[in-house]
């Protein structure tokens, strides 16, 4: 009951506010029809008075009957020219009376005129109509209404804005508002105080909006006026011809627009020229033969000029002289300096902290670059790293893991439940291949590591070409289930996909279970054993075949289940691993062999380099990782052994 | 015993350089008599030039095989330096027979060409497909056939010689330097991928079939031309390869191979051989390079991918590394027999419900058969000359050569 009040109050403040008193009586009937010939002439540019003259009325029936109007509902009767309501029907027109709402009438459509609105009046009076919606009962309806605002702000809109905040009952949309309310006071205020407290007020506010209403503020255009003259207007900068801000040719360009400079005649034109004005096979003077070289037609044309035949190029030194005498300044086209400066100032701030959010989402890149490559490469820090084996087919590993993934859907709708079988799954086929591997191939080779990578890499190539005989050449989809599509958006700046944060955990996951194997468990001290002395460990009742294999199983099978993550956002192909080999191996060998601190050191290293060069050159990935090789290379040169660089013993084997 | 030693003469050491030059000699007049050019067209043009192709592809194997097979280091990245001296050749075939087209056109028009205008309308030739229509820094030369063909020799050399000094200064052996090669073909791929690279990015440079200035002559001629090019660097690159691994220097580098460390304490400074060998070969490479793409007809950044250095080493380990005829052998085997599957030259073996089409099988084949190679021949096709030869082998009753026992020293010298 007090909303209503209320409400009540706050309109009749309104049109208090802006409406003549006079109209406070009349009905909407004759309002309409006070504007009777401005409606019909249905222009755009005289309609205005019209559309006011209803807004400003402050009757119940108004907003009903500029809704009408918009949605071309409104008829005017031709036999006594009174406004009424009409909807289209099967067999013509219903009839509605515009004051009641009472249908009057249905019959064919004869004897009405319909008033078509153009969509330049629609406009307009959607426009006018966002004060209604402002005070709607429904909160749904003025959240929308206060989102047209936001679009396409206004002036009227501030003060519509000032009153309706003071009733608006919801403490959400009312902090919207009142928020809305500033934007506007920026662009539109009354005074250079409210307008630079308001910018004021942004200060480090990094949302679009801020930055989309401070923008039109700062807004400049360039002049050019004789150096003397006084500058005119609230000056944003004075520009320097040759600079980056100003090209030479621009700012020459400016003064030939203006009337101030003679046009440039360049090369082409020159030309132009001089084969317009071959006599007898020379061009003043110089046989069209010789016209080969520039200096020759360069001479060829200033003979041409001094006749008269055409007009003189200005030289290099002239133009400059030229622009000397002229000041090119950026003017800004809000004439108040304060509030230029305080919008300048305000901007500033936000650029810091842009830059600071930016550099915030570029490092959840890097981490997230970091934990992919991460998941690729402790496979084969285990196989590498701690066994020593080169084993180009670990890419294969991951793409049979990508591929195991991409099965199981097939059987398996379910996205959810998909995964997690896919999961150890992949883990179980690349354990086993990684086994068949090592008892088959790699035991032989264990004192010829050059060879075990040729070896392996001719395990790679058939792999790969089974697998694209098998399943045919076209990128296969592995689709992430629903609740991973998303991402978890900070603000406008800050945000990073599900995918990608189940990826670093998934990585982190992996860290702590290496860890606790390799440390903690009975294998993982045999594995130790094995890798540092095999004979010793031997002795001591170790079988080392029976560890190598399955330390290289346990490599493998890791390689699967990364496959399946990697599979999630990268095209799963035959060639997928190929992608990731030699980047692995990169991670592995910067990190520090033999070490899974390393590879986690060395995963971030290259993750934050890759998407901090990228950023750098953002339009060029190739480039970004051309630089990053380049980089490890000369990195290899100070730190041979990697990062985590292992000493004493270990080191030796 | 010195004396005799000294005495005896080069070739009657290294009695495989005669058998290999005279070898090559037959084969080179077998094709030129067989030749479409010589009217016989018992060989089509285009095998001619696949024939040229092998032999270019067998000159670089030989490089690999000095410095992999000879010196240890398995360099991932000797394909890379073929495909800088296709590149660096690529560039002057390309611009001289852009402008042999784009001159006359200029020269139609009211006034004589600018030495500008004509660089532009060539630039505007070339770079069109990139979206460009500046000659980059890059092509500066490519006007120049003789600064090109230094470049040939020059570009992957320096490469090799600041890569290689970067890497043996700091030690990386072994497969750390694999890795590390790899990574410099990768980046060198991925840099002539771009278009700012100003090599035409992904498109590379093709046409380079057509030789400038050679517009009369057929193909089937030029093709000839280019085998007996590629057969006489083939023959000069085989010289010089036996003639340095024959002497003292094949000994330390082999030393440096089977033991580094043992070799520099012996007073070598195993890094400038290392560096020597590596730069080397990578010259030897380039102008591989530089005789095959204009075979070839086309070259792109793909052609550079780290896989193709691998395979490098791939035929050099068929073939038999440590003897510069095994690389030989395995480069034009593997190439071969490569071409005859790929080209559906082998029948497909139709089994009950699939057939197995060689196109596609192929590559199984040869990756599983390497890995058969590798684990039980680890002397390659090379190996199975010593079946014949075994005899005069010293038996050792079994025991060890050296540290690497894929690598019997006695056994590559072919005594």
């Amino acid at each position: 009951m007090t909303i209503l009040m209320r409400r009540l109050l706050a309109l009749v403040l309104v049109c208090a506010a802006t409406m003549a008193p006079a109209q406070e009586s009349a009905d909407i009937q004759s309002i309409l029809q006070e504007n009777r010939a401005l409606i019909e002439a249905s222009s755009r540019r005289t309609i205005g008075p019209a559309i006011d003259a209803l807004r400003e009325s402050g009757l119940d029936r108004a907003p009903e009957v500029m809704r009408r109007w918009q949605e071309r509902e409104l008829y005017l009767r031709e036999a006594d020219g009174v406004f009424v309501f009409g909807e289209e029907t099967d067999d013509g027109l219903r009839v509605i009376d515009i004051a009641t709402g009472e249908v009057i009438g249905e019959g064919p459509d004869d004897g009405y005129e319909e008033m078509r609105p153009n969509a330049g009046i629609r406009g307009l009076i959607q426009a006018a109509m966002v004060q209604f919606r402002l005070q709607d009962e429904n909160a749904a309806q003025r959240a929308r209404a206060l989102d047209a605002v936001a679009r396409s702000p206004e002036p009227e809109h501030l003060d519509l804005l000032r009153t309706v905040i003071l009733d608006e009952p919801d403490p959400a949309l009312r902090a919207r508002m009142e928020r809305l309310e500033r934007l506007l006071t920026v662009q539109f205020g009354q005074s250079d105080a409210e307008r630079v407290a308001a910018i004021e007020g942004f200060r480090g506010d990094i949302a679009r909006e801020v930055r989309a209403a401070l923008t039109p503020v700062l807004a400049t255009r360039r002049t050019v006026a004789p150096e003397d003259a006084p500058a005119e207007g609230n000056v944003a900068r004075e520009l320097e011809p040759g600079t980056d801000a100003l090209p030479e040719a621009e700012a020459y360009q400016m003064l030939v627009s203006a009337g101030l400079a003679p046009e440039r005649i360049d090369r082409e034109a020159r030309r132009a020229a001089l084969v317009a004005n071959i006599e007898d096979g020379e061009v003043g003077g110089i046989p069209v033969a010789e016209l080969d070289d520039q200096e020759m037609r360069d001479r060829a044309y200033a003979t041409l000029a001094q006749a008269g035949a055409v007009p003189p190029t200005t030289l290099e030194e002239d133009r400059a002289d030229l622009m000397g005498g002229y000041a090119f300044r950026d003017i800004h086209i809000e004439p108040s300096a304060e509030v230029t400066d305080a919008a300048a100032a305000t901007m500033e701030s936000i650029e810091l902290t842009l830059r600071l959010h930016q550099w915030l989402d570029l490092g959840l890149d890097a981490l997230s670059l970091a934990s992919i490559y991460f998941l690729a490469a402790i496979g084969l820090a285990i196989t590498f790293g701690v066994m020593g084996v080169i084993n180009m087919a670990h890419g294969e590993f991951i793409m049979l893991g990508a591929f195991t993934g991409w099965l199981v859907q097939l059987v398996v709708p379910n996205y959810t439940i998909s995964i997690v079988v896919a999961l150890p799954l992949a883990f179980v086929v690349a354990f086993a291949a990684g086994v068949a591997l090592e008892r088959l191939v790699i035991r032989h080779l264990y004192h010829r590591p050059l060879e075990t990578l040729l070896a392996t890499f001719g395990i790679s190539i058939a792999i790969q070409q089974i697998v694209k005989n098998v399943f045919g050449s076209q990128a296969k989809p592995l689709t992430a289930p629903d609740w991973l599509a998303g991402s978890w958006v900070v603000n406008d700046i800050v945000s990073i996909s599900f995918i990608r944060i189940a990826i670093f955990g998934l990585a982190l996951v992996f860290l702590g279970l290496l860890l606790f194997i390799l440390n903690r468990t009975r294998l993982g001290l045999e594995v130790r054993a094995v890798t540092q002395n095999p004979r010793m460990a031997a002795s001591m009742g170790i079988n080392p075949d029976r560890i190598n294999m399955l330390t290289f199983g346990l490599g493998s099978g890791i390689a699967g289940i990364a496959g399946v993550a990697i599979g999630l956002f990268a095209q799963v192909t035959s060639e997928l691993g190929q992608n990731y080999i030699v980047q692995s191996f990169m991670t592995v060998v910067v990190g520090g062999v033999g070490n899974i601190w390393g590879t986690l050191a060395g995963a971030t290293l290259i993750g934050l380099l890759q998407k901090g060069i990228e950023s750098a050159n953002p339009s060029n990935t190739l480039a970004a990782q051309t630089y990053m090789i380049l980089f490890v290379i000369l990195f290899i040169q100070f730190r041979p052994r990697g990062i985590v660089a292992l000493r004493g013993r270990a080191a030796e084997a | 015993m010195a004396q005799g030693f000294r005495e005896r003469s080069f070739f009657a050491r290294n009695p495989h350089v005669l058998i290999f030059l005279a070898c090559l000699g037959v084969f080179t007049l077998a094709a030129t008599l067989m030749s479409e050019a010589m009217g016989t067209g018992a060989l089509s043009t285009s095998f001619t030039k696949i024939l040229g192709q092998t032999l270019c592809l067998c000159l670089v194997a030989i490089a690999m095989d000095l410095v992999w097979g000879f010196c240890g280091i398995l360099s991932l990245g000797h394909f890379a330096f073929f495909g800088l001296g296709g590149y660096m050749i690529g560039m002057w075939l390309m611009y001289e027979r852009t402008r042999l087209i784009v001159e006359p056109s200029l020269a139609g028009a009211a006034l004589p060409p600018t030495p500008q205008e004509i660089s532009d309308a060539i630039a505007g030739q070339i770079f069109g497909v990139v979206g460009t229509s500046e000659l980059p820094l890059v092509w500066s030369f490519a006007g120049s056939l003789p600064i090109q063909l230094a470049l040939v020799v020059l570009v992957p050399g320096l490469l090799a010689l600041v890569f290689g000094w970067l890497a043996f200064r700091s030690r990386v052996t072994g497969v750390y330097l694999s890795i590390l090669t790899q990574a410099m073909t990768l980046a060198l791929a991925l840099y002539l991928f771009q278009n700012e690279s100003g090599l035409r990015g992904n498109n590379g440079l093709s046409g380079l079939q057509n030789i400038p200035h050679a517009g009369g002559v057929s193909q089937a001629w030029i093709s000839l031309w280019f085998l007996w090019g590629s057969a006489l660097a083939l023959a000069l690159g085989y010289l010089l390869a036996a003639w340095i691994v024959s002497g003292k220097f094949g000994s330390v580098i082999r030393g440096i191979r089977d033991d580094e460390t043992r070799v520099r304490f012996l007073g070598y400074p195993v890094e400038v051989y290392k560096l020597f060998v590596f730069t080397l070969t990578a010259v030897i490479a380039g102008i591989a390079g530089a005789l095959y793409y204009p075979q070839a007809g086309i070259i792109n950044p793909a052609e550079l991918a780290p896989i193709a250095s691998i395979y490098l080493a791939v035929w050099v380990a068929i073939g038999g590394r440590g003897r510069i005829w095994g690389a030989v052998l395995g480069a034009a085997a593997v190439s071969l027999v490569s071409n005859w599957f790929t080209g559906g030259g082998a029948p497909d073996i139709r089994l009950p419900g699939y057939t197995i089409s060689w196109v596609n099988w192929w590559q199984v084949l040869l990756g599983l058969g390497f890995v058969l190679i590798t684990i039980f021949a680890p002397k390659g096709l090379a190996g199975l000359v010593d079946l014949i030869t075994q005899r005069r082998v010293p038996d050792r009753h079994g025991a060890d050569a050296g540290p690497d026992q894929s690598a019997l020293r006695e056994a590559e010298e072919g005594r």
